[in-house]
Protein backbone atom coordinates (compact mmCIF):
# COMPACT_ATOMS: atom_id res chain seq x y z
CA UNK A 1 0.00 0.00 0.00
CA UNK A 2 2.21 2.78 1.23
CA UNK A 3 5.20 1.24 -0.47
CA UNK A 4 3.60 2.25 -3.73
CA UNK A 5 4.46 5.89 -3.20
CA UNK A 6 7.52 6.11 -5.41
CA UNK A 7 7.85 9.86 -5.90
CA UNK A 8 11.09 11.34 -4.60
CA UNK A 9 12.81 8.02 -4.08
CA UNK A 10 16.08 6.80 -5.51
CA UNK A 11 15.88 3.90 -7.94
CA UNK A 12 19.11 1.88 -7.75
CA UNK A 13 20.17 0.79 -11.21
CA UNK A 14 23.31 1.67 -13.11
CA UNK A 15 22.79 3.86 -16.17
CA UNK A 16 24.32 6.77 -18.05
CA UNK A 17 21.85 9.12 -16.40
CA UNK A 18 22.67 7.78 -12.96
CA UNK A 19 26.35 8.43 -13.55
CA UNK A 20 25.92 12.02 -14.71
CA UNK A 21 27.19 14.80 -12.51
CA UNK A 22 24.33 15.90 -10.24
CA UNK A 23 24.84 19.51 -11.34
CA UNK A 24 23.97 18.51 -14.90
CA UNK A 25 20.82 16.80 -13.71
CA UNK A 26 19.79 19.72 -11.51
CA UNK A 27 20.37 22.27 -14.25
CA UNK A 28 18.78 19.99 -16.81
CA UNK A 29 15.68 19.56 -14.68
CA UNK A 30 15.44 23.29 -14.09
CA UNK A 31 15.79 24.07 -17.80
CA UNK A 32 13.30 21.35 -18.65
CA UNK A 33 10.76 22.73 -16.18
CA UNK A 34 11.14 26.26 -17.51
CA UNK A 35 10.95 24.98 -21.09
CA UNK A 36 7.50 23.55 -20.43
CA UNK A 37 6.22 27.07 -19.87
CA UNK A 38 7.73 28.51 -23.02
CA UNK A 39 5.16 27.34 -25.58
CA UNK A 40 1.44 27.50 -26.08
CA UNK A 41 0.92 24.79 -28.68
CA UNK A 42 0.65 21.04 -28.29
CA UNK A 43 3.56 20.49 -30.69
CA UNK A 44 5.86 21.67 -27.92
CA UNK A 45 4.82 18.63 -25.92
CA UNK A 46 5.89 16.38 -28.77
CA UNK A 47 9.42 17.74 -28.54
CA UNK A 48 9.36 17.47 -24.74
CA UNK A 49 8.01 13.93 -25.04
CA UNK A 50 10.87 12.89 -27.31
CA UNK A 51 13.40 14.40 -24.90
CA UNK A 52 11.75 12.94 -21.80
CA UNK A 53 11.30 9.54 -23.47
CA UNK A 54 14.97 9.44 -24.42
CA UNK A 55 16.05 10.30 -20.87
CA UNK A 56 13.69 7.67 -19.39
CA UNK A 57 15.00 5.07 -21.82
CA UNK A 58 18.61 5.93 -20.93
CA UNK A 59 17.89 5.96 -17.19
CA UNK A 60 16.69 2.35 -17.25
CA UNK A 61 14.03 3.14 -14.64
CA UNK A 62 10.90 1.16 -15.63
CA UNK A 63 8.16 3.38 -17.05
CA UNK A 64 5.53 1.72 -14.85
CA UNK A 65 7.53 2.62 -11.77
CA UNK A 66 7.77 6.27 -12.83
CA UNK A 67 4.08 6.52 -13.67
CA UNK A 68 3.19 5.04 -10.30
CA UNK A 69 4.60 8.23 -8.79
CA UNK A 70 1.71 10.10 -10.40
CA UNK A 71 -0.69 8.33 -8.05
CA UNK A 72 0.43 10.60 -5.24
CA UNK A 73 -0.70 13.72 -7.11
CA UNK A 74 -3.82 12.35 -8.75
CA UNK A 75 -6.09 14.62 -6.70
CA UNK A 76 -4.14 17.70 -7.71
CA UNK A 77 -4.24 16.57 -11.32
CA UNK A 78 -7.96 15.97 -11.10
CA UNK A 79 -8.64 19.44 -9.71
CA UNK A 80 -6.42 21.20 -12.21
CA UNK A 81 -8.07 19.54 -15.16
CA UNK A 82 -11.55 19.90 -13.65
CA UNK A 83 -11.24 23.63 -12.94
CA UNK A 84 -9.82 24.29 -16.36
CA UNK A 85 -12.55 22.39 -18.15
CA UNK A 86 -15.44 23.94 -16.27
CA UNK A 87 -14.27 27.45 -15.54
CA UNK A 88 -12.71 28.61 -18.79
CA UNK A 89 -15.00 31.03 -20.63
CA UNK A 90 -15.57 30.54 -24.35
CA UNK A 91 -17.62 28.61 -26.86
CA UNK A 92 -20.04 26.41 -24.91
CA UNK A 93 -20.38 22.82 -26.16
CA UNK A 94 -22.16 21.20 -23.24
CA UNK A 95 -24.18 22.64 -20.38
CA UNK A 96 -26.03 21.30 -17.33
CA UNK A 97 -27.32 23.49 -14.51
CA UNK A 98 -24.43 25.88 -13.62
CA UNK A 99 -21.78 23.67 -15.19
CA UNK A 100 -20.69 24.29 -18.72
CA UNK A 101 -17.89 22.90 -20.77
CA UNK A 102 -16.30 25.12 -23.36
CA UNK A 103 -14.08 24.23 -26.28
CA UNK A 104 -11.35 26.46 -24.81
CA UNK A 105 -11.84 24.78 -21.43
CA UNK A 106 -11.28 21.32 -22.85
CA UNK A 107 -8.17 22.50 -24.60
CA UNK A 108 -6.68 24.23 -21.59
CA UNK A 109 -7.65 21.32 -19.32
CA UNK A 110 -5.76 18.93 -21.55
CA UNK A 111 -2.89 21.39 -21.88
CA UNK A 112 -2.51 21.92 -18.13
CA UNK A 113 -2.97 18.23 -17.36
CA UNK A 114 -0.22 17.22 -19.74
CA UNK A 115 2.03 19.98 -18.44
CA UNK A 116 1.55 18.81 -14.86
CA UNK A 117 2.28 15.20 -15.77
CA UNK A 118 5.39 16.24 -17.69
CA UNK A 119 6.54 18.36 -14.77
CA UNK A 120 6.14 15.59 -12.25
CA UNK A 121 7.62 12.83 -14.38
CA UNK A 122 10.58 15.01 -15.36
CA UNK A 123 11.43 16.17 -11.87
CA UNK A 124 10.89 12.79 -10.27
CA UNK A 125 13.30 11.36 -12.83
CA UNK A 126 15.98 13.46 -11.18
CA UNK A 127 15.40 11.94 -7.75
CA UNK A 128 15.08 8.45 -9.24
CA UNK A 129 18.55 8.72 -10.75
CA UNK A 130 20.40 10.75 -8.11
CA UNK A 131 21.20 9.69 -4.58
CA UNK A 132 20.34 12.26 -1.91
CA UNK A 133 24.04 12.71 -1.20
CA UNK A 134 24.80 13.57 -4.79
CA UNK A 135 21.84 15.86 -4.97
CA UNK A 136 23.04 17.84 -1.98
CA UNK A 137 26.57 18.07 -3.34
CA UNK A 138 25.26 19.33 -6.63
CA UNK A 139 22.93 21.82 -5.06
CA UNK A 140 25.61 23.14 -2.76
CA UNK A 141 27.99 23.72 -5.64
CA UNK A 142 25.38 25.31 -7.85
CA UNK A 143 24.23 27.66 -5.11
CA UNK A 144 27.83 28.34 -4.10
CA UNK A 145 27.87 31.94 -5.45
CA UNK A 146 25.01 32.86 -3.14
CA UNK A 147 27.25 32.29 -0.14
CA UNK A 148 28.70 35.72 -0.85
CA UNK A 149 25.27 37.14 -0.07
CA UNK A 150 25.35 35.35 3.32
CA UNK A 151 22.85 32.76 2.27
CA UNK A 152 23.21 29.59 4.39
CA UNK A 153 23.76 27.43 1.31
CA UNK A 154 25.38 24.52 3.07
CA UNK A 155 22.72 24.39 5.76
CA UNK A 156 19.91 24.55 3.26
CA UNK A 157 21.31 21.77 1.14
CA UNK A 158 22.03 19.66 4.21
CA UNK A 159 18.47 20.14 5.39
CA UNK A 160 17.18 19.19 1.99
CA UNK A 161 19.21 16.02 1.82
CA UNK A 162 18.13 14.97 5.29
CA UNK A 163 14.50 15.59 4.38
CA UNK A 164 14.88 13.54 1.22
CA UNK A 165 16.71 10.79 3.04
CA UNK A 166 13.93 10.58 5.59
CA UNK A 167 11.07 10.19 3.12
CA UNK A 168 11.50 6.43 2.68
CA UNK A 169 12.29 5.96 6.37
CA UNK A 170 9.14 7.71 7.48
CA UNK A 171 7.08 5.92 4.86
CA UNK A 172 8.34 2.61 6.15
CA UNK A 173 7.64 3.71 9.70
CA UNK A 174 4.10 4.72 8.72
CA UNK A 175 3.57 1.35 7.13
CA UNK A 176 4.81 -0.40 10.26
CA UNK A 177 2.68 1.63 12.67
CA UNK A 178 -0.34 1.23 10.42
CA UNK A 179 0.11 -2.53 10.53
CA UNK A 180 0.66 -2.55 14.28
CA UNK A 181 -2.54 -0.57 14.85
CA UNK A 182 -4.46 -2.70 12.35
CA UNK A 183 -3.37 -5.71 14.36
CA UNK A 184 -5.09 -4.01 17.30
CA UNK A 185 -8.27 -3.67 15.29
CA UNK A 186 -7.78 -0.11 14.02
CA UNK A 187 -9.65 0.68 10.84
CA UNK A 188 -8.16 3.32 8.54
CA UNK A 189 -10.45 2.85 5.59
CA UNK A 190 -14.14 2.90 6.47
CA UNK A 191 -16.30 5.58 8.06
CA UNK A 192 -17.04 9.22 7.28
CA UNK A 193 -14.59 12.08 7.13
CA UNK A 194 -14.61 12.77 10.88
CA UNK A 195 -14.23 9.12 11.80
CA UNK A 196 -11.42 8.76 9.30
CA UNK A 197 -9.64 11.81 10.67
CA UNK A 198 -10.02 10.46 14.18
CA UNK A 199 -8.66 7.09 13.14
CA UNK A 200 -5.44 8.84 12.11
CA UNK A 201 -4.59 9.77 15.69
CA UNK A 202 -3.18 6.31 16.54
CA UNK A 203 -1.05 6.64 13.43
CA UNK A 204 0.11 10.25 13.66
CA UNK A 205 1.06 10.37 17.34
CA UNK A 206 3.54 7.47 17.15
CA UNK A 207 4.81 8.82 13.82
CA UNK A 208 5.59 12.23 15.33
CA UNK A 209 7.20 10.65 18.35
CA UNK A 210 9.37 8.52 16.13
CA UNK A 211 10.27 11.42 13.84
CA UNK A 212 11.47 13.42 16.85
CA UNK A 213 13.35 10.44 18.22
CA UNK A 214 15.09 9.92 14.90
CA UNK A 215 15.92 13.60 14.55
CA UNK A 216 17.40 13.53 18.02
CA UNK A 217 19.48 10.44 17.27
CA UNK A 218 20.69 11.93 14.02
CA UNK A 219 21.69 15.20 15.65
CA UNK A 220 23.59 13.26 18.30
CA UNK A 221 25.35 11.11 15.71
CA UNK A 222 26.33 14.17 13.71
CA UNK A 223 27.68 15.95 16.75
CA UNK A 224 29.57 12.83 17.80
CA UNK A 225 31.38 13.10 14.46
CA UNK A 226 32.17 16.75 15.09
CA UNK A 227 29.79 18.21 12.54
CA UNK A 228 29.82 22.01 12.82
CA UNK A 229 28.22 23.14 9.61
CA UNK A 230 29.84 23.88 6.27
CA UNK A 231 32.68 26.16 7.39
CA UNK A 232 36.02 24.71 6.27
CA UNK A 233 34.46 21.41 5.31
CA UNK A 234 36.09 19.54 2.42
CA UNK A 235 34.74 16.74 0.28
CA UNK A 236 36.09 13.24 -0.07
CA UNK A 237 34.86 13.06 -3.64
CA UNK A 238 34.65 16.59 -5.06
CA UNK A 239 32.39 16.90 -8.07
CA UNK A 240 34.19 17.08 -11.41
CA UNK A 241 32.69 17.44 -14.85
CA UNK A 242 33.63 14.72 -17.35
CA UNK A 243 33.14 14.28 -21.07
CA UNK A 244 29.77 12.67 -20.44
CA UNK A 245 28.56 15.75 -18.60
CA UNK A 246 29.52 18.15 -21.38
CA UNK A 247 27.72 15.93 -23.87
CA UNK A 248 24.66 16.03 -21.61
CA UNK A 249 24.76 19.83 -21.47
CA UNK A 250 24.99 19.76 -25.26
CA UNK A 251 21.90 17.55 -25.44
CA UNK A 252 19.97 19.87 -23.19
CA UNK A 253 20.94 22.85 -25.37
CA UNK A 254 19.91 20.86 -28.42
CA UNK A 255 16.52 20.13 -26.86
CA UNK A 256 15.99 23.76 -26.03
CA UNK A 257 16.99 24.82 -29.52
CA UNK A 258 14.73 22.25 -31.17
CA UNK A 259 11.84 23.27 -28.96
CA UNK A 260 12.35 26.92 -29.81
CA UNK A 261 12.63 26.34 -33.55
CA UNK A 262 9.73 23.96 -33.81
CA UNK A 263 7.23 25.87 -31.70
CA UNK A 264 8.16 29.32 -33.03
CA UNK A 265 8.80 28.71 -36.70
CA UNK A 266 7.70 25.28 -37.92
CA UNK A 267 4.29 24.57 -36.42
CA UNK A 268 3.10 27.55 -34.50
CA UNK B 1 -8.48 -26.07 15.48
CA UNK B 2 -5.33 -24.83 13.84
CA UNK B 3 -3.71 -22.53 11.33
CA UNK B 4 -2.72 -24.23 8.10
CA UNK B 5 -0.49 -22.66 5.49
CA UNK B 6 -0.62 -24.32 2.11
CA UNK B 7 2.13 -23.52 -0.41
CA UNK B 8 2.33 -19.88 0.61
CA UNK B 9 4.53 -17.62 -1.52
CA UNK B 10 5.10 -13.91 -1.11
CA UNK B 11 6.94 -11.40 -3.28
CA UNK B 12 7.73 -7.79 -2.41
CA UNK B 13 7.43 -4.97 -4.97
CA UNK B 14 6.94 -7.21 -7.97
CA UNK B 15 8.27 -5.79 -11.20
CA UNK B 16 10.74 -3.26 -9.76
CA UNK B 17 14.41 -3.24 -8.81
CA UNK B 18 13.35 -3.94 -5.25
CA UNK B 19 11.61 -7.19 -6.18
CA UNK B 20 12.29 -9.85 -3.62
CA UNK B 21 10.89 -13.28 -2.94
CA UNK B 22 10.28 -13.16 0.78
CA UNK B 23 8.49 -16.49 1.24
CA UNK B 24 8.92 -19.62 -0.84
CA UNK B 25 6.45 -22.44 -0.70
CA UNK B 26 5.70 -22.47 3.02
CA UNK B 27 3.67 -25.44 4.26
CA UNK B 28 2.92 -25.43 7.97
CA UNK B 29 0.35 -26.52 10.47
CA UNK B 30 0.14 -24.66 13.76
CA UNK B 31 -1.96 -26.59 16.24
CA UNK B 32 -3.83 -25.28 19.27
CA UNK B 33 -1.83 -24.78 22.42
CA UNK B 34 1.57 -25.08 20.82
CA UNK B 35 4.52 -22.95 21.93
CA UNK B 36 6.49 -22.37 18.78
CA UNK B 37 9.83 -20.66 18.24
CA UNK B 38 10.34 -19.11 14.81
CA UNK B 39 13.99 -18.58 14.13
CA UNK B 40 16.03 -17.15 11.31
CA UNK B 41 18.51 -14.36 10.82
CA UNK B 42 17.60 -10.88 9.55
CA UNK B 43 15.84 -11.01 6.21
CA UNK B 44 15.00 -14.70 6.37
CA UNK B 45 11.28 -14.00 6.05
CA UNK B 46 10.12 -14.64 9.59
CA UNK B 47 8.49 -11.23 10.08
CA UNK B 48 6.85 -11.57 6.67
CA UNK B 49 5.53 -14.98 7.59
CA UNK B 50 3.85 -13.87 10.80
CA UNK B 51 2.17 -10.94 9.07
CA UNK B 52 0.42 -13.47 6.88
CA UNK B 53 -1.03 -15.25 9.87
CA UNK B 54 -3.35 -12.36 10.74
CA UNK B 55 -3.92 -11.19 7.21
CA UNK B 56 -1.81 -8.02 7.25
CA UNK B 57 0.02 -9.27 4.18
CA UNK B 58 -1.67 -11.19 1.45
CA UNK B 59 0.16 -14.15 -0.03
CA UNK B 60 1.08 -13.83 -3.71
CA UNK B 61 -0.01 -17.44 -4.08
CA UNK B 62 -1.13 -20.25 -1.79
CA UNK B 63 -3.81 -20.49 0.86
CA UNK B 64 -4.10 -19.99 4.61
CA UNK B 65 -6.81 -21.63 6.71
CA UNK B 66 -7.75 -20.51 10.19
CA UNK B 67 -9.80 -23.16 11.98
CA UNK B 68 -10.68 -24.67 8.64
CA UNK B 69 -11.79 -21.43 7.00
CA UNK B 70 -9.94 -19.92 4.07
CA UNK B 71 -8.95 -16.43 5.20
CA UNK B 72 -8.81 -15.20 1.61
CA UNK B 73 -12.50 -16.00 1.09
CA UNK B 74 -14.37 -12.89 0.04
CA UNK B 75 -16.79 -12.97 2.95
CA UNK B 76 -14.16 -13.82 5.55
CA UNK B 77 -13.95 -11.05 8.15
CA UNK B 78 -10.30 -9.98 8.48
CA UNK B 79 -11.14 -7.94 11.55
CA UNK B 80 -12.26 -11.08 13.40
CA UNK B 81 -9.08 -12.85 12.41
CA UNK B 82 -7.02 -9.97 13.78
CA UNK B 83 -8.68 -10.20 17.15
CA UNK B 84 -8.13 -13.97 17.26
CA UNK B 85 -4.53 -13.84 16.13
CA UNK B 86 -2.82 -11.20 18.25
CA UNK B 87 0.40 -9.87 16.75
CA UNK B 88 2.94 -7.96 18.82
CA UNK B 89 5.37 -6.23 16.48
CA UNK B 90 9.05 -5.60 17.01
CA UNK B 91 9.56 -2.61 19.30
CA UNK B 92 5.82 -2.51 20.08
CA UNK B 93 6.38 0.48 22.35
CA UNK B 94 6.63 2.59 19.19
CA UNK B 95 2.91 2.16 18.62
CA UNK B 96 1.77 3.73 21.91
CA UNK B 97 -0.23 6.88 21.35
CA UNK B 98 -2.83 7.47 24.07
CA UNK B 99 -2.70 9.90 26.96
CA UNK B 100 -2.68 7.24 29.65
CA UNK B 101 -1.49 3.65 29.94
CA UNK B 102 -4.98 2.36 30.61
CA UNK B 103 -6.52 4.13 27.62
CA UNK B 104 -3.83 2.77 25.35
CA UNK B 105 -4.48 -0.79 26.42
CA UNK B 106 -8.21 -0.24 25.93
CA UNK B 107 -7.70 0.69 22.26
CA UNK B 108 -7.67 -2.91 21.03
CA UNK B 109 -10.68 -4.29 22.91
CA UNK B 110 -12.78 -1.18 22.22
CA UNK B 111 -12.09 -1.65 18.50
CA UNK B 112 -13.60 -5.10 18.93
CA UNK B 113 -16.87 -3.40 19.84
CA UNK B 114 -17.14 -4.82 23.35
CA UNK B 115 -19.23 -3.14 26.08
CA UNK B 116 -17.31 -0.53 28.10
CA UNK B 117 -17.26 -2.62 31.27
CA UNK B 118 -15.81 -5.63 29.48
CA UNK B 119 -13.17 -3.39 27.86
CA UNK B 120 -12.16 -2.07 31.28
CA UNK B 121 -12.00 -5.54 32.79
CA UNK B 122 -9.85 -6.86 29.99
CA UNK B 123 -7.49 -3.91 30.16
CA UNK B 124 -6.99 -4.33 33.91
CA UNK B 125 -6.48 -8.05 33.54
CA UNK B 126 -3.97 -7.70 30.68
CA UNK B 127 -1.97 -5.08 32.56
CA UNK B 128 -1.86 -7.34 35.59
CA UNK B 129 -0.70 -10.24 33.45
CA UNK B 130 2.31 -8.28 32.20
CA UNK B 131 3.12 -7.01 35.68
CA UNK B 132 2.19 -3.33 35.32
CA UNK B 133 1.05 -2.08 38.72
CA UNK B 134 -2.12 -0.09 39.32
CA UNK B 135 -0.09 2.99 40.25
CA UNK B 136 0.99 3.30 36.61
CA UNK B 137 -2.43 3.14 34.96
CA UNK B 138 -2.92 6.89 34.74
CA UNK B 139 0.60 7.81 33.72
CA UNK B 140 1.36 8.83 30.18
CA UNK B 141 2.88 5.85 28.38
CA UNK B 142 5.73 8.13 27.30
CA UNK B 143 6.79 8.58 30.92
CA UNK B 144 7.56 4.88 31.42
CA UNK B 145 10.88 3.11 31.04
CA UNK B 146 11.65 1.11 27.90
CA UNK B 147 10.81 -2.27 29.44
CA UNK B 148 7.59 -0.96 30.97
CA UNK B 149 6.51 0.61 27.68
CA UNK B 150 7.02 -2.69 25.96
CA UNK B 151 4.95 -4.54 28.54
CA UNK B 152 2.14 -2.00 28.18
CA UNK B 153 2.24 -2.52 24.42
CA UNK B 154 2.07 -6.28 24.86
CA UNK B 155 -0.86 -5.83 27.24
CA UNK B 156 -2.57 -3.84 24.48
CA UNK B 157 -2.63 -6.98 22.36
CA UNK B 158 -3.39 -9.36 25.24
CA UNK B 159 -6.46 -7.33 26.18
CA UNK B 160 -8.00 -8.46 22.91
CA UNK B 161 -7.90 -12.02 24.29
CA UNK B 162 -6.34 -13.60 21.21
CA UNK B 163 -6.41 -17.36 20.70
CA UNK B 164 -3.00 -17.18 19.10
CA UNK B 165 -0.34 -14.76 20.33
CA UNK B 166 2.55 -13.95 18.04
CA UNK B 167 5.49 -11.93 19.33
CA UNK B 168 8.15 -10.57 16.98
CA UNK B 169 11.44 -10.33 18.88
CA UNK B 170 9.79 -9.27 22.14
CA UNK B 171 13.14 -9.05 23.91
CA UNK B 172 15.07 -6.97 21.35
CA UNK B 173 16.97 -4.18 23.05
CA UNK B 174 16.12 -5.22 26.61
CA UNK B 175 18.63 -6.00 29.33
CA UNK B 176 18.94 -9.63 30.51
CA UNK B 177 16.62 -9.05 33.46
CA UNK B 178 13.92 -7.43 31.34
CA UNK B 179 14.32 -10.18 28.78
CA UNK B 180 13.83 -12.97 31.31
CA UNK B 181 10.84 -11.22 32.86
CA UNK B 182 9.05 -10.87 29.56
CA UNK B 183 9.80 -14.41 28.43
CA UNK B 184 8.69 -15.84 31.78
CA UNK B 185 5.45 -13.88 31.59
CA UNK B 186 4.82 -15.18 28.09
CA UNK B 187 5.47 -18.76 29.19
CA UNK B 188 3.07 -18.26 32.09
CA UNK B 189 0.40 -16.93 29.75
CA UNK B 190 0.83 -19.94 27.55
CA UNK B 191 0.42 -22.32 30.46
CA UNK B 192 -2.41 -20.59 32.27
CA UNK B 193 -4.53 -19.32 29.41
CA UNK B 194 -3.81 -22.23 27.08
CA UNK B 195 -3.19 -19.93 24.15
CA UNK B 196 -0.99 -20.78 21.19
CA UNK B 197 2.21 -18.76 21.27
CA UNK B 198 4.60 -18.11 18.41
CA UNK B 199 7.83 -16.49 19.49
CA UNK B 200 10.02 -14.95 16.80
CA UNK B 201 13.63 -14.63 17.76
CA UNK B 202 17.15 -15.02 16.56
CA UNK B 203 18.49 -16.05 19.93
CA UNK B 204 18.59 -19.83 20.25
CA UNK B 205 19.21 -19.60 23.98
CA UNK B 206 15.97 -17.69 24.59
CA UNK B 207 13.92 -19.98 22.52
CA UNK B 208 15.33 -23.37 23.52
CA UNK B 209 14.33 -22.82 27.12
CA UNK B 210 10.65 -22.22 26.41
CA UNK B 211 9.34 -23.61 23.18
CA UNK B 212 8.17 -27.11 22.32
CA UNK B 213 8.61 -26.73 18.58
CA UNK B 214 11.10 -24.85 16.48
CA UNK B 215 10.72 -23.62 12.92
CA UNK B 216 13.89 -22.42 11.25
CA UNK B 217 13.63 -20.01 8.33
CA UNK B 218 16.30 -19.32 5.74
CA UNK B 219 15.88 -17.19 2.61
CA UNK B 220 12.12 -17.45 2.75
CA UNK B 221 12.00 -21.19 3.26
CA UNK B 222 11.18 -23.19 6.36
CA UNK B 223 14.27 -25.40 6.47
CA UNK B 224 13.79 -27.19 9.79
CA UNK B 225 10.66 -27.90 11.77
CA UNK B 226 10.61 -30.03 14.89
CA UNK B 227 11.35 -30.16 18.60
CA UNK B 228 14.36 -28.10 19.72
CA UNK B 229 16.31 -31.28 20.41
CA UNK B 230 15.68 -32.53 16.90
CA UNK B 231 16.52 -29.22 15.28
CA UNK B 232 19.70 -28.66 17.25
CA UNK B 233 21.04 -32.02 16.10
CA UNK B 234 21.57 -30.18 12.82
CA UNK B 235 23.78 -27.61 14.49
CA UNK B 236 26.35 -27.79 11.73
CA UNK B 237 23.75 -26.95 9.07
CA UNK B 238 22.39 -24.21 11.31
CA UNK B 239 25.84 -22.64 11.35
CA UNK B 240 25.99 -22.72 7.60
CA UNK B 241 22.90 -20.52 7.39
CA UNK B 242 24.25 -18.04 9.90
CA UNK B 243 22.58 -19.39 13.03
CA UNK B 244 23.94 -21.38 15.92
CA UNK B 245 22.67 -23.92 18.40
CA UNK B 246 22.68 -22.99 22.11
CA UNK B 247 26.14 -23.02 23.61
CA UNK B 248 25.39 -26.09 25.72
CA UNK B 249 24.80 -28.09 22.54
CA UNK B 250 28.39 -27.38 21.57
CA UNK B 251 29.66 -28.31 25.02
CA UNK B 252 27.75 -31.59 25.00
CA UNK B 253 28.87 -32.48 21.48
CA UNK B 254 32.48 -31.72 22.35
CA UNK B 255 32.21 -33.87 25.50
CA UNK B 256 30.68 -36.74 23.54
CA UNK B 257 33.43 -36.49 20.94
CA UNK B 258 36.06 -36.79 23.64
CA UNK B 259 34.52 -39.99 24.90
CA UNK B 260 32.31 -38.71 27.71
CA UNK B 261 29.15 -40.81 27.52
CA UNK B 262 26.53 -38.03 27.61
CA UNK B 263 23.51 -37.51 25.40
CA UNK B 264 24.00 -34.56 23.05
CA UNK B 265 20.30 -33.71 23.15
CA UNK B 266 20.45 -31.27 26.05
CA UNK B 267 19.30 -27.82 24.98
CA UNK B 268 19.33 -25.90 28.25
CA UNK B 269 21.99 -25.44 30.89
CA UNK B 270 19.82 -27.25 33.45
CA UNK B 271 19.38 -30.31 31.26
CA UNK B 272 23.06 -30.39 30.42
CA UNK B 273 23.98 -30.11 34.09
CA UNK B 274 21.71 -33.00 35.03
CA UNK B 275 23.09 -35.10 32.20
CA UNK B 276 26.71 -34.51 33.22
CA UNK B 277 25.95 -35.19 36.89
CA UNK B 278 24.28 -38.44 35.95
CA UNK B 279 27.31 -39.47 33.93
CA UNK B 280 29.64 -38.52 36.76
CA UNK B 281 27.63 -40.59 39.22
CA UNK B 282 27.66 -43.56 36.88
CA UNK B 283 31.41 -43.43 36.57
CA UNK B 284 31.81 -43.04 40.29
CA UNK B 285 33.51 -39.65 40.08
CA UNK B 286 31.13 -38.19 42.64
Amino acid sequence: MIRDITIGQYYPVDSVIHRLDPRVKLMGTLIYIISLFLFKSFTGYLVALVFLGAVIKLSRVPLGYILRGLKAVIVLLFFTIGFNIFLTPGQVIWQAWVFKITREGLRSGAFMGIRLIFLIVGSSLMTFTTTPNHLTDGLERLLGPFKRLHMPVHEVSMMMSIALRFIPILLEETDKIMKAQSARGADFESGGLIKKAKSLVPLLVPLFVSAFRRANDLAMAMEARCYRGGEGRTKMKPLKYGRRDYIAYGMIALYLGALFLITRYLWK
Amino acid sequence: MSIILDKVNYEYSKGTAYEKKALRNINLEIRDGEFIGLIGHTGSGKSTLIQHLNGLLRATSGAIYYNGQDIYDEDYKMKDLRSKVGLVFQYPEHQLFETTVLRDVKFGPSNQGLPALEVDLRAYEALKQVGIGEDMLDLSPFELSGGQKRRVAIAGVLAMKPEVLILDEPTAGLDPKGRDEILDQIAKLHQENKITVILVSHSMEDVAKYVSRLIVMNRGEAVFDGSPKKVFRHYKELERIGLAAPQVTYVMNELAERGVMVSTDATTVEEAGAEILQWAKKCGII
